[in-house]
């Protein structure tokens, strides 16, 4: 399943949060919306996800969507078991299948020891860890990630960059990363879209192996970014 | 809860220490004062009226209390949700809320008595007003709860599949938890300042006499004002302050602390 928006527009009461945009994202394909703050990255994001209504356009998106939060917005009153499951709760599955799903998502995601215990009492990285886990659950079409590191430390940012790799190459998932940060998208995603003034200026192809910081032509693809991200 | 309860015990867990205290050390701490206090003090009244009495009296005034708090919280929590659900309910809403709040509800309260006599229920006045003055306490903490859970909380219950009844019961109760904790302390409060007017029946009822009065603590306190029983007087506001600081030591401590788990960071 593809995801494709055909001249979407989108408006609060007199702002243009999004105007004219249209791309297409294939099955499998890992890819990054950059841009300023406020310009529309995160509106598209909400768009695909469902949760905000394009006001003219159209838009192709999968049912089923999983999605990481910049603010990681677990359930503070729910454990890391029951953070997990929460989508699965939403799909009538066994109780049993329920414990199975959940426990191999938390150890995918490396949160063994802390299955009982609350977001309050985990480290940033371990909580989004939590919510990468909760997205992936529920078994999506596409992860959707907006903004999901930064509020994280360069260590652990670099660690879930992994994990993000690794699970896009195992399980060929779609993923649609929104990022403020040119190096973080070249290093991860094979296509970026540039959101400016609200449009889409720019499409990037990004075709270096991985892992890619340590590439001679890395810096490269950041630059030629940058120059336009800035222009 | 069925699925709290069967199959993740660690779901809203506290520790051990925790339970013990609040479930057994606080009830048995009460049960123990007040075994002590009947069985070894009584206080010598003009009115005739003993210690026992006075407990009794005060179980009386908490129950009418409860039965007016948990009404105001079943009333208030679909009230405030319905004043918050968009920015026109808001702005129609809160402020007749805030109008409703300052009308002098003892102004209505001889209508009251008159109407409940004569259905013949007069615990009923007395409830009722304690009602009135709860409700709007509670309200305006549940609506400022409401309007601090962050967004994308409520879009991860979106993207989640969490909707209807099951939003109300995952999302919106817990997450307004703690401002239904406060606006409950804010509510008995006012209870407690009312119960001496609500339970004093007669004074509003035209050639009313002591009889029509409600038994409760408060009844008991303004009588023992009225007869200048000073003994009574003093029994009465202790046992009262006792009840008060008891009810704030065993159930709202242990609800804030408790709520502290539900608080957005």
């Amino acid at each position: 399943m593809t995801i494709e928006f055909k001249h979407v527009n989108k408006s609060y009461e007199k702002i243009h949060a999004l105007e004219d945009i249209s791309f297409l994202i294939k099955k499998g394909e890992f890819v990054s919306f950059i841009g300023p703050s406020g310009e529309g990255k995160s509106t598209i994001l909400k768009i695909i996800a469902g949760i905000e209504k394009e006001t003219s356009g159209t838009v192709i998106r999968p049912e089923k969507i999983g999605m990481v939060f910049q603010t990681i917005a677990l359930f503070p009153w729910l454990n890391v078991y029951e953070n997990v499951a929460l989508g699965l709760r939403s799909k009538k599955i066994p109780e049993k299948e329920i414990h199975l799903i959940v426990h191999k998502y938390i150890k995918m995601m490396k949160l063994e020891n802390f299955v009982t215990h609350r977001p309050a009492d985990l480290s940033g990285g371990q909580r989004q860890r939590v919510g990468i886990a909760r997205a992936l659950a529920i078994d999506p079409e596409v992860l959707l990630l907006d903004e999901p590191f930064s509020a994280l430390d360069p260590k652990i940012t670099a660690e879930l960059h992994d994990d993000i790799i690794s699970i896009w190459r195992n399980t060929g998932k779609t993923i649609v990363l929104v990022s403020h940060l040119i190096e973080e998208a070249v290093s991860m995603t094979e296509k970026i879209f540039l959101i400016k003034g609200n449009r889409l200026t720019n499409t990037f192809l990004i075709d270096l192996p991985y892992p890619r910081r340590e590439h001679g032509r890395f810096m490269e693809e950041v630059s030629k970014i940058r120059r336009e991200f800035f222009k | 809860m069925r699925r709290t309860r069967r199959s993740h015990h660690y779901a809203y867990a506290i520790t051990a220490g925790e339970r013990l205290y609040s479930i057994f050390l606080g009830p048995f701490f009460v049960i123990c004062v007040l075994f002590l206090a009947v069985k070894f003090f009584s206080v010598p009244s003009a009115t005739n009226v003993n210690f026992s009495d006075l407990l009794t009296a005060t179980s009386f005034t908490l129950g009418r209390l409860l039965v007016a708090y948990v009404i105001a919280v079943i009333l208030a929590i679909p009230i405030a949700i319905l004043a918050v659900k968009n920015t026109f309910t808001e702005k129609i809403f809160l402020p007749m809320f805030d109008v409703l709040e300052s009308v002098p509800i003892l102004a209505f309260f001889p209508i009251l008595i008159l109407f409940f006599l004569r259905i013949n229920l007069p615990n009923g006045a007395a409830i009722f007003i304690l009602f009135l003055s709860m409700l709007w306490n509670i309200v305006f903490t549940i609506a400022s709860g409401l309007k601090l859970i962050p967004r994308d909380i409520i879009y991860a219950a979106e993207v989640f599949g969490i909707k209807g009844f099951r939003y109300f019961k995952e999302v919106t109760l817990p997450a307004i938890f703690p401002e239904i904790v406060t606006g409950s302390i804010l509510a008995f409060a006012q209870g407690w300042n009312l119960i001496i007017v609500a339970e004093v029946l007669h004074t509003y009822i035209p050639g009313g006499t002591n009889s029509q009065d409600l038994f409760g603590i408060g009844s008991i306190l303004v009588r023992a004002s009225n007869q200048g029983d000073t003994n009574l007087f003093i029994a009465s506001i202790a046992v009262m302050v006792v009840v008060i600081a008891l009810f704030n030591f065993f159930i709202w401590q242990n609800l804030i602390h408790y709520s502290e788990r539900f608080k957005f960071e």
